[in-house]
């Protein structure tokens, strides 16, 4: 089965996580952000050359790269 | 004397608080020498420590780890804590962690003037039950709720509450518990908590483990077991396992306390700051309405009329010390030395003052982060990073906060790059020089400074891209960033920030450039043997023409120019006081041609900057041998620089 990234949301897409598949120190950083199993996000918006996204969790927005949103999966 | 620790998520109004609660007298500025990392103040006689913003205790940053060794290490008597009330599942996330240091804790719910424009309903009293901890609700920026903080702040250091460490799953408490037992931590040190010690036993913990005895044989076995149990029966890592437990208790705790009305979708300055056409010309209108509101009107405006003050002022002391009889010698450093000298740095206050302000306006409602985020695109390509835009803004007000800016960047090559780069871009200092020159050998030639300013964004192209060429190990580095609510800045932080930086550079006038002026006036005066010689064969000169050969392909190598950019490194505005002082500002012509001018300008515009950069650089680098290179490679490429600009004048010419 096709498993599926947060870059491919597009705008005003949810999802929720599934796993983060990234280096020991990149996934604690984003879990610290708050992107923990099961959370719903949603992405907001993106930059002015499509890179990085704006995303919207737990209430509050933060903005990640394509390549690391690519590392985190949703169900 | 109790010390406080003030502790908090980024943006959650923690310095506004702490300006809050010390009042502008306690306030310790973060000029050059004095620390930044931790700003002291004073509250009723405590000890009051502003500590860095964090979102974890996790040891990966540069300010995590300070927070959490000052915590461990200093042990404070009271750590408070300042939430966003309108960000608390993830604030409470940080408190999770904090509760197990076993110091006393306070929760302070600031941003409580937002909560009804959010649709927020905070229960303090249950989330103060449910903490242990006691809970005050503030606005810090409109200043209420402080005096009961206060209050509470004095109860807490009496009573010493103790913060109830978060209950994670029966299955993770199992492995808790057993690991506390063991003999092993029984012999931790002093102050630590046995909870907080097993934990950072599961998750590995290396800056914790590498504080510790070796673990026992036995021990190790067992916790390697458990650690394999616990990934087996998650399906994840025992790092993440924990985190997922606080998160699942901030989440609780979020949910019992609070109340979260759908909130009305009002107009958003996000539609426009990040907009995907209009963003980056916005950005390039902005900082162009900051320069030329400083610079052009302010500047324009002030300037002559400062300058015409200071000759004024040097011709009347000239006159009175003539008529007193006074010895040449001490009116010629009066009024050659300290007033030219001083005088020519004192005339950029006001432009300087307005720059300040409004870059510290930009800092405070919000845009920096926005900033961050539509160029790191640009950014990446030049291996920095969206937040490297920082302290390029910062910078060009001055080099040493813009550098200590760059410390949130987490990545480690692209920090050192930003730290690299920074001082490319003109600082306020650098701006007296560019303006001495221009108005003399370019009057009304308006195109120039902008010029300027674009070859110091073109050396951080420059570096950038041939940094990138010659990494062997491209390594994939993260951007995350928050993206704060936008808010008014407050009157008082722009104030204290502004107010800060523009004494730091009068304190500078006051001290390293007006005892300059002095020791060049006097220099340029007197030979070896101590007589009264013209300035040609002054020691000055002599020292000068040593290195001055250097710069004849420059355009510029007669020993005045050599001086001044020897100087110059004390403080860069030295250099139009050496100038000044040695050849006059009336009498460039004779020395300079335009060509050289330029020449010079790009110089100073490109070579290592200031002696409080350095050292901000050295800080921020962390070895000798980086700053070594950096210095090597800023005045390098300024010299081949300066060359080419040159030749490309004569050309032209």
């Amino acid at each position: 089965m096709m498993q599926m990234t947060m870059d491919e949301l597009t705008v005003g897409q949810r999802g929720a996580i599934k796993a983060i598949h990234a280096p020991k120190q990149l996934k604690r950083r984003l879990m610290d952000m708050g992107f923990t199993k099961g959370v719903d996000i949603e992405v907001v918006k993106l930059a002015p050359m499509g890179d990085p996204i704006e995303v919207s969790v737990r209430g509050y927005h933060l903005c990640l790269r394509r390549a690391e949103a690519r590392k985190i999966e949703l169900s | 004397m109790h010390t406080i620790a003030l502790i908090g998520n980024p943006n959650s109004g923690k310095t506004t608080l702490f300006n809050a609660l010390t009042g502008t007298s306690a306030y310790v500025g973060n000029w050059p020498g004095v620390t930044v990392e931790k700003k002291e103040g004073m509250l009723n006689s405590h000890k009051i420590l502003d500590l860095p913003g964090i979102y974890s205790l996790s040891p990966y940053s540069p300010e995590e780890q300070l927070s959490r060794r000052y915590i461990l290490d200093e042990q404070p008597d009271l750590i408070i804590d300042v939430i966003d009330a309108t960000n608390l599942e993830r604030s409470l996330y940080l408190v999770t962690q904090l509760a197990e240091l076993g110091c006393p804790l306070l929760l302070v719910l600031n941003m409580a003037d937002l909560l009804e424009k959010e649709g927020i309903t905070i229960d303090t009293k249950r989330l103060s039950q449910m903490t242990g901890s006691p809970v005050v609700i503030v606005s810090a920026s409109k200043g209420t709720g402080i005096n009961a903080l206060k209050e509470t702040i004095e109860q807490s250091l009496e009573e010493k509450y103790v913060a109830l460490c978060p209950l994670f799953s029966n299955f993770v408490e199992r492995y808790i518990s057993h690991i506390i037992e063991d003999d092993y931590l029984h012999a931790i040190p002093q102050g630590r908590q046995m909870r907080w010690a097993a934990i950072k036993l599961i998750e590995e913990d290396e800056l914790f483990l590498s504080s510790m005895p070796p673990l026992p044989d036995a021990f190790n076995t067992y916790l390697t077991k458990s650690r394999a149990e616990l990934a087996d029966h998650y399906d994840d890592d025992p790092e993440a396992i924990i985190i997922d437990q606080r998160y699942k208790v901030a989440e609780h705790i979020a949910k019992d306390c609070q109340i979260r009305k759908q909130k009305v979708k009002s107009f958003n300055f996000d539609s426009i700051a990040t907009n995907r056409i209009a963003a980056i010309p916005l950005f390039i209108l902005i900082m162009g309405a900051v320069f030329y509101l400083s610079i052009g009107l302010v500047g324009g405006y002030t300037t002559p009329i400062l300058e015409n003050l200071f000759g004024y002022l040097g011709g009347q002391v000239l006159t009175l010390s003539d008529t007193l009889g006074v010895h040449p010698l001490l009116s010629g450093i009066l009024v050659d030395g300290i007033i030219a000298g001083v005088g020519a740095v004192l005339t950029f206050v006001p432009q300087l003052f307005i720059l300040f302000l409004l870059l510290s306006i930009l800092e405070d409602c919000g845009y920096m982060a926005r900033i961050a985020f539509i160029m790191d695109r640009m950014m990446r390509t030049l291996g920095l990073s969206g937040k490297s835009i920082i302290p390029l803004v910062i910078g060009t007000g001055c080099s040493v906060p813009a550098i200590m800016s760059s410390r949130t960047i987490e990545h480690q090559k692209q920090r050192e790059l930003t730290v690299i780069v920074t001082p490319f871009i003109p600082c306020g200092a650098k701006m007296p020089v560019f303006a001495l020159m221009l108005t003399y050998f370019f009057p009304g030639q308006w195109y120039i400074a902008p010029l300027i300013y674009l070859l110091g964004i073109v050396a951080v192209i420059v570096t950038g891209l041939l940094a990138q060429a010659i990494d062997k190990h491209k390594e994939t580095n993260a951007f995350i960033l928050e993206l704060p609510r936008y808010q008014l800045p407050t009157v008082k932080n722009v104030w204290l920030q502004t107010k800060e930086r523009t004494l730091g550079f009068i304190i500078k006038a006051g001290t390293i450039i007006l005892l300059s002026s002095v020791i060049i006036y006097l220099l340029s005066s007197y030979s070896f043997t101590l007589q009264t010689v013209d300035a040609e064969r002054s020691m000055l000169a002599i020292m000068g023409r040593i290195i001055a050969p250097l710069f004849i392909p420059l355009g510029f190598g007669f020993w005045q120019a050599s001086v001044a950019l020897l100087t110059g490194i004390a403080a860069k505005e030295t250099i139009v006081s050496t100038l000044s002082v040695t050849i006059g500002t009336t009498n460039l012509g004779s020395f300079f041609d335009p060509a050289s001018a330029l020449s010079f300008m790009t110089f100073i515009l490109l070579s290592s900057p200031c002696i409080a950069a350095i050292s901000a650089m050295f800080k921020e680098l962390g070895s000798m041998r980086k700053l070594l290179y950096a210095l090597l490679w800023q005045t390098g490429f300024a010299y081949v620089s300066a060359l080419l600009v040159r030749y490309i004048v004569l050309l032209l010419i």
